[in-house]
């Protein structure tokens, strides 16, 4: 890196993964772009320093910069409030639109019909977990089937005669056209695509996940300011005495001293 | 009593951090640099000694805040440099937070002429209980 000597571009190397590891909540293009500043830096500090050790040299400019906590601060704060913001908006707006549409007008029965629409949409998820395994499952038993066609095809043979394997129908008739390990590597692509579809939907759930989650926590939250409205309206004696209570810091002030 | 040097410390560190991102300011009104060439002004004109690394977060803080710009440069010697420079609204905030800054100034530095103090030899003091 940059002509260093190695022992110096190890050091360097070092400091510059613990700045990424403070910044892992950072968008990853000012992550990098931080690094490349950073990177200059310790370039630039390093040639300036004076020294025959090149070791002591590249530990006094890392001294002199600092821990990497120190030198990320300020930008991971204001990184985390945007990326926040960022990420809750769309959310906010499917939220609101369910809670316009559901929860202010239509009062319990609204609010029943939303939880309603929450509990099919976790069952979706439950239902979406278990196909993206049930494929995962299906992609690694055909990768060993492939494989065992492939390398130990008299085994496979003798799986068929016992009736543990069995291809019926077009599946079979078009496999018959084709040589043991050609059988064998149709396998291995198919079972591939299945594991990468599988890989694919887990990770597609996760922001499935996230969203799902986002709108229960809105849900729970309505749900409980809702209960305290009815708290209030069913004892409006408690209403009025907080509202005498909010008063009183009030009136403490404007009163003459 | 005598102060602590450690209170002392203390207290230019805190002095020091708060007018730092107004001498950053002041540096890049009118010069570009990048973050290594803006540690050694400060150091070397201001003749203070500064851990080089404060000096990011208060740069981030201002780009955040729209009060610089930046830009990367090829350099001959090694990587690229980003060079900052404050921006029109980062040169109208420098002037007037420099003006408030001058008046601090001007008050630490004022000779206050000690008020006269009314004559106690010979009186009883109260003291004031609770």
């Amino acid at each position: 890196m940059n002509n260093y000597p190695e022992v110096v571009a190890k050091i360097a190397k070092d400091y510059l993964e613990r700045v990424k590891s403070q910044l892992r909540l950072v968008p990853v293009r000012e992550q990098n772009e931080f690094l490349r500043e950073i990177e200059s830096h310790l370039y630039e500090a390093y040639q300036q320093t004076p020294g025959e050790d090149d070791v002591a040299r590249i530990l006094a400019v890392l001294r002199n910069l600092g821990e990497p906590a120190e030198v990320v601060s300020d930008r991971l704060a204001g990184t985390m409030v945007r990326s926040g913001t960022k990420r809750n908006v769309p959310l906010y707006v499917v939220g609101g639109i369910l809670i316009a549409l559901f929860g202010i007008p239509l009062g319990f029965g609204g609010l029943g019909v939303l939880v309603g629409i929450l509990a099919g949409l976790a069952s979706m998820l439950v239902a979406f977990y278990a196909t993206a395994g049930s494929i995962l499952l299906v992609g690694a038993l055909f990768m060993l089937l492939g494989l065992t066609r492939t390398l130990l095809p008299h085994i496979f043979e003798k799986l068929v005669v016992l009736g543990l394997i069995q291809f019926d129908g077009p599946t079979a008739d078009f496999l018959d056209h084709f040589s043991p390990s050609e059988q064998g590597l149709f396998m291995i692509l198919f079972a591939s695509l299945m594991v990468a579809s599988g890989f694919g939907m887990l990770r597609l759930g996760k922001y499935v996940l996230r969203g799902l989650r986002f709108l229960f926590s809105l849900l729970f939250d309505r749900m409980r300011r809702f209960a305290q409205l009815l708290r209030r309206t069913l004892h409006p004696e408690n209403r009025e005495a907080q509202r005498y209570h909010e008063r009183q810091p009030a009136d403490g002030q404007s009163a003459p001293g | 009593m005598e102060y602590s040097d450690e209170g002392r410390d203390r207290r230019i560190t805190q002095l020091r951090k708060g007018i730092l991102e107004l001498a950053v300011m002041g540096v890049l009104y009118h010069e570009r640099h990048y973050g290594y060439s803006l540690v050694r002004v400060l150091c070397e004109r201001g003749s203070i000694s500064l851990k080089e690394g404060t000096i990011y977060p208060i740069l981030a803080r201002l780009d955040r805040d729209g009060l610089v710009g930046s830009e990367w440069v090829e350099s001959d010697q090694g990587p690229p440099r980003k060079y900052y420079a404050l921006t029109a609204s980062g040169r109208r905030l420098f002037d007037e937070l420099s003006q408030d800054f001058d008046s601090l100034v001007s008050l630490v530095h004022r000779k206050w002429k000690a008020p006269e103090q009314p004559e106690l030899v010979g009186k009883k003091l109260a003291v004031r209980k609770g």
